[in-house]
């Protein structure tokens, strides 16, 4: 080895890691170097090498060098025919005998594909010819069917992306070859696939695999002939062929299948290949999906394109539907099949039915048929999905994935034959029940696709029960399988039964039945956790549904209920099975028992004992864990406090059932007993300040109470309030403002002075500690602290948006909050102008809007907020609304931007109708004309806000901008 | 292949080449595996930086030896010399930027070139990022070559075992084989909960406004 070879298998071995980086560098750089040379020293260099090194990562390296030297230096060689006769006879050389590594001889091909491109056919006519005339020595086929793949690769195939340079000449090229050696290369290829089809099968597989990429753009008549169809048929059909040259000849007669041309001569062809041959042999085309598919495919192409008028398109679809029954064959059979094109295909195929004939009615059973295979799950993972455990995950995953376009193929067959899918369900669904040997996923994937069938039914359909399914609901209400303690089935069934809970909701005498599906062994019932909390989920939904209707049956659900509800609030919750499985999933049990009990057709006493049976336990746990936990401090995750988590959202949830009119008009008894509630839940505030969880349980449920007790709530908003603004980090007291606002929505002005009492003390958490700038937004820096502290600034926006939109902004002058009032009119200000988030920025605009209406009279006397006024005129209306609308960020053809403006014309108006001419003459000169607007502009401007058409205004401001935007060219700056 | 310089093992292992892009973020998923930190800082690899990644299967423990290869030409060293004797390979591009999918059949072909007949898995990394550019839809390269395609963000850690699990089935042979415990990953530096976030970033922006949102259910048709 001398220093060059030693540098570059230093640098292939490098991988290893163990080669000093220092050397290894200077390897690099050593062949670098060598590379960087003039392109005939490299040239002469890399071909004087190839010839002497034995090593293969030298002789990779050279023709590597050889193939960048032709693209990229090709100007600067200057021994051109030496270059074309060593590549040639490297081509022919012993050098490469067909023993030696692919990759070597893969890699001179491209070498002598790129030389092709810049020389062929002029000044170089003859490498094609001189290739053919070495044929049909076995080294020779091998190198010229690898030239003609890397010649497709790199030139002519249109799978990469190509510049119009490529464009052209691949163009060139294909004319060139087709005038002078595409009929000898088509010759060659026969020859050599009958000279190699059973003494080097591969070589002749080689051959055609090349072949296959020329058919696209080469006269097909070279290939469908009388001599080469003959060749490939007894390839493909012929049991002594080695499968991967039966492969490459049904891969070239798929090219000619689907060779571009227009259709009659396509029919006339897809006829003459007499396929027919091939899709008769069950196992053959096992292997030949792809063939079977395209061809299939081509033939519908063919019936579409010739329209269903055309004598030819019959024939076509005899075609098709001849070989309609491989296709459901190979797609039940081949595992290695690319699905998603049959999916198509067959979709296609439905798609040309409006009425299908009796024939078609078959073809689409059996397609129903296909579809039912394909969704089955494997058996081998039965268990795993039973447990769902990580493997039964990954199937559940696969699984959907798989059966997306396979549910868009069923919903098509459901809309052209729905009485044929009803009785394939039917079918199925019976010898479910009454037959044992069909398997867990066989009942699965039946009860999926009657699933699927209830997205195609219609309102009415659905309500009256059409056709079948009068039959097949009750038969589904009352059935048990004997599979039925599996996950996968019993979930389903349940999901099934809520999809058409329609029909019973007009057919009452069901009621029963369903009660009965969700409240037994197969719902709420069920053994496996993951199916009975889902079950009280769907029982929930049933509910509310069916309400009116289950009210003689409140008695049964509570019994059946019971046990399931104690179980809920008295397990010992660790945080472990709380994330396993969805956990407020339980919780649906409560809200479906109070949407039921809360409805008024049921007596008031009857209500008021309802309610306090199931109240009294859980704040019985509260009052317990209270007591306890005085003695002993708590911890955040010990299963206490995770239990008491599951009785505020059980309380939650029953709550839910219960309107404000209920509550507080009709009965008021039971609003008290809500009221007790609360007593009792934010003394748990009281004790335990910083267990968070707790926390934000008791605000949800404080949302609740606010909606449904009305004022009766306001008596506990002050030491709630309080409470929950202790040791708040940001992201409670996000949660804190949110409640705020809704607070205030609800309550408007009634709550005056106990906002004056608190608004200190949120002004100083939430407007002085996030910095006044706007915080960094650019990706990357996006932590999710930075997120919490966007999301507050965005929340208490909205609340001073909520705050003066509900006529408090009196809050904001109080003795107290006085002190604030300049930093938060600098932060709106500011933010008014260049917030990142243009919905903020129109929140601010909108808030010095109804602050201006509020705080400024007409006459210019005494100030009801000394200060304001000149605040508003020299600050607010330059900058917000004129150099920010000026900035070249703000964009007029973005919709949010768009809103933001006529909020900021709206100002215009606003501050125009409260300070005249004050405003005007501040704002043309200090604004307009020292912009360098034109005089007559600003006078116009004058008129336009003096008029009463907006949308005029608005339009005239947006010209006027975009003028001075580009006056200046960008080259001002303001502020 | 032989490494000369590599550590032997005495079970099974497999020259594994990972292709694509520079930036789609090859060099970050393969340290993923092993106690390597994530990095931040993007740094052009140099060349080819070999990690060798063991997996236990039911069948017992296997190794990738993981080729990961310069994506930026100019950085080349071998370039497709790398390749030589790869027994599988992974394709990465970004679902973020268009590009880094357009040129996945050129990465794809060059591949080929060197190592005939390969498994390869075509990996479409970044999905913890919001602006997705290639949407899962829009990727069909696979289907047409016969690879395998999967989702991944090695950020954090969704579906990183996939592309192993998929080979290893592939090289062995054998389609059930599993891993059989989990290899040692770097924490996530971002939940894949997408979904989840936006809701909730939705459900604050509503809330904000007005009274509490009425539950979200799913409606009943």
């Amino acid at each position: 080895m001398d220093d060059f070879e030693r540098a570059i298998m230093l640098i292939y071995n490098s991988a290893g890691g163990s080669a000093e980086s220092n050397l290894l560098l200077q390897a690099i750089e050593f062949c670098e170097r060598l590379k960087a040379g003039p392109p005939p020293t490299v040239l002469r260099l890399c071909l004087d090498r190839l010839h002497r090194s034995p090593l293969v990562p030298v002789q990779f390296w050279c023709l590597q060098s050889l193939h960048d030297v032709i693209r990229l230096s090709y100007s600067a060689l200057d021994d051109l025919p030496l270059l074309r006769a060593s590549l040639l006879s490297l081509f022919s050389d012993r050098l490469f005998p067909s023993s030696s590594p692919p990759f070597l001889k893969n890699k001179l091909a491209q070498a002598l594909a790129a030389l092709i491109r810049l020389e062929y056919p002029s000044p170089w006519p003859s490498p094609f010819l001189h290739l053919l005339s070495l044929l049909p020595s076995p080294a020779a086929v091998d190198m010229f069917s690898r030239l003609l793949t890397a010649l497709d690769d790199d030139l002519i195939s249109q799978d990469y992306h190509l510049s119009s340079d490529d464009v052209a000449a691949a163009t060139r090229v294909k004319d060139a070859m087709r005038l002078q050696c595409v009929p000898q290369i088509a010759h060659a290829w026969f020859d050599i696939v009958s000279l190699y089809r059973s003494s080097d099968p591969a070589l002749a597989a080689a051959t055609l695999d090349a072949m296959r990429r020329y058919i696209v753009w080469i006269d097909i008549s070279l290939v469908a002939n009388d001599a080469f169809l003959p060749l490939l048929f007894d390839l493909i059909l012929s049991h002594n062929t080695p499968e991967p040259l039966r492969a490459s000849s049904a891969g070239c007669v798929l090219a000619v299948v689907s060779k571009r041309m227009e259709p009659h001569s396509k029919l006339n062809l897809l006829r003459s290949l007499q396929l027919n041959r091939v899709l008769a042999e069950s196992e053959l085309v096992q292997k030949l999906p792809a063939l079977v598919i395209g061809y299939a495919s081509e033939a519908l192409d063919c019936y579409k394109r010739l329209g269903s008028q055309n004598e030819g398109s019959s024939s076509a679809m005899e075609l098709l539907e001849e070989a309609l029954p491989t296709v459901f064959y190979v797609m039940q059979t081949c595992e290695e099949l690319d699905a998603g094109n049959v999916v198509e295909l067959l979709s296609d195929y439905i798609s040309t039915m409006k009425m299908p004939s009796q024939k078609q009615i078959v073809y689409v059973g059996q397609m129903l048929e296909v579809i039912r295979g394909q969704i089955c799950y494997d058996p081998t993972f039965r268990d795993n999905l039973d447990v769902r455990d990580k493997i039964g995950k990954e199937q559940e995953e696969q699984m959907a994935e798989h059966r997306k376009d396979l549910f868009l193929l069923f919903r098509s067959v459901c809309r052209v034959a729905p009485d044929v899918t009803q009785l394939f369900i039917r079918n199925l669904i019976a010898s479910a029940l009454f037959s044992s040997d069909m398997t867990v996923e066989e009942v699965e994937a039946a009860l999926t696709l009657f699933y699927r069938l209830g997205e195609t039914v219609s309102e009415d359909g659905m309500k009256t029960g059409s056709g079948l399914l009068r039959e097949m609901v009750p038969l589904l209400l009352s059935a048990k399988f004997s599979c039925h303690s599996h996950r996968s089935v019993a979930l389903v069934y349940l999901e099934t039964i809520t999809r058409y809970l329609k029909f019973v909701q007009e057919n009452g005498q069901y009621i029963p039945n369903v009660l009965a599906a969700f409240l037994d062994e197969r719902g709420v019932h069920h053994p496996n956790l993951n199916v009975s909390r889902r079950a009280s989920y769907l029982f929930m939904r049933a509910v509310k549904l069916l309400k009116p209707k289950l009210v003689p049956f409140v008695d049964t659900i509570l019994q059946s209920l019971q046990d399931a509800l104690v179980q809920y609030t008295s397990s010992d919750w660790t945080s472990k099975d709380l994330k396993y499985s969805g956990f407020e999933d339980g919780s649906h049990a409560f809200e479906a028992i109070g949407l039921l009990i809360g409805v008024e057709e049921i007596s008031p006493e009857k209500q008021s004992e309802y309610l306090a049976a199931l109240l009294k336990p859980l704040y019985g746990q509260v009052e317990m864990l209270l007591i306890d936990a005085k003695a002993e401090g708590l911890e955040e995750s010990s299963p206490k406090v995770m239990s008491s988590q599951q009785i505020i959202v059980a309380l939650n949830a029953l709550s839910k059932g219960f309107s404000e009119r209920t509550v507080t008009a009709s009965r008021p008894s039971i609003g008290l007993m809500f009221k007790q509630t609360l007593d009792i839940l934010l003394q748990i505030l009281v004790t335990f300040p910083n267990i968070k969880p707790l926390r934000n349980k008791v605000t949800s449920y404080l949302h609740r109470m606010v909606e449904i007790l009305g004022t009766m709530v306001l008596p506990y908003l002050p030491m709630a309030l309080n409470q929950l603004l202790v040791d708040s980090e940001p992201k409670d007291m996000v949660d804190f403002l949110v409640l705020i606002n809704q607070v205030i929505c609800k309550f408007g002005t009634s709550l005056e002075s106990m906002l004056e009492e608190i608004f200190p003390t949120i002004a100083s958490r939430v407007f002085l500690i996030p910095a006044s700038e706007p915080l960094p937004s650019g990706h990357g820096i996006n932590t999710e602290e930075i997120r919490e502290l966007q999301e507050l600034q965005r929340i208490s926006y909205a609340f001073i948006h909520v705050m003066v939109t509900h006529d408090l902004s009196s809050v904001l002058l109080a003795p107290n909050s006085r002190g604030y009032l300049d930093a938060i009119m600098q932060l709106l200000l500011l933010t008014s102008c260049s917030h990142k988030d243009l919905l903020v920025r129109k929140m601010c605009v909108q808030i010095f809007v109804k602050l201006i209406k509020d705080w400024c009279s007409n006459d210019a006397g005494e100030e009801k907020v000394p200060g304001f006024r000149g605040f508003i005129i020299n600050k607010f209306a330059p900058s917000c609304c004129l150099y920010s609308v000026l900035d070249k960020s703000f964009d007029f053809r973005d919709a949010n931007t768009l809103i933001l403006f006529g909020e900021i014309i709206l100002a215009q108006k606003v501050m125009y109708e409260k300070f005249g001419d004050d405003f005007i003459a501040y704002f043309i000169s200090n604004g307009l004309l020292a912009a360098q607007c034109p005089q007559d502009s600003a006078e116009q401007y004058y008129q336009h806000l003096q008029g009463n058409d907006n949308k005029a205004f608005k339009s005239f401001y947006q010209s006027l901008i975009e003028n001075l935007r580009q006056q200046q060219n960008g080259s001002l700056v303001f502020r | 292949m032989a490494l000369p310089n590599q550590q032997q093992v005495d079970y099974p292992s497999f020259k594994l080449v990972i292709v694509g892009d520079g930036g789609t973020g090859k060099t970050t998923f393969v340290k993923r595996h092993l106690t390597g930190e994530f990095e931040k800082k993007y740094e052009p690899t140099i060349g080819v930086e070999v990690h060798p990644l063991d997996f236990h299967t039911n069948c017992g423990k296997i190794r990738f030896y993981c080729w990961d290869t310069a994506g930026q030409e100019k950085f080349g060293g071998l370039r497709d010399g790398y390749y030589i004797h790869g027994q599988c390979a992974i394709i990465m591009f970004d679902v973020t930027a268009r590009l880094t999918y357009k040129n996945v059949p050129t990465w794809h072909r060059d591949l080929c070139r060197v190592c005939e007949n390969i498994p390869i898995v075509l990996c479409g990394n970044k999905i913890d990022v919001k602006n997705r550019q290639v949407k899962a839809k829009m990727v069909t390269f696979h289907r047409k070559k016969n690879l395998q395609y999967y989702e991944i963000s090695a950020k954090s850690n969704y579906n990183f075992e996939k592309p192993f699990l998929y080979l290893a089935r592939k090289l062995a042979g054998d389609q059930n084989l599993h891993f059989v415990e989990s290899p040692a990953l770097a924490p996530p530096e971002v939940q894949i909960d997408l979904a989840q976030q936006q809701l909730h970033e939705q459900e604050l922006a509503a809330a904000a406004a007005q009274p509490l949102p009425d539950d979200d259910d799913e409606s009943l048709d």
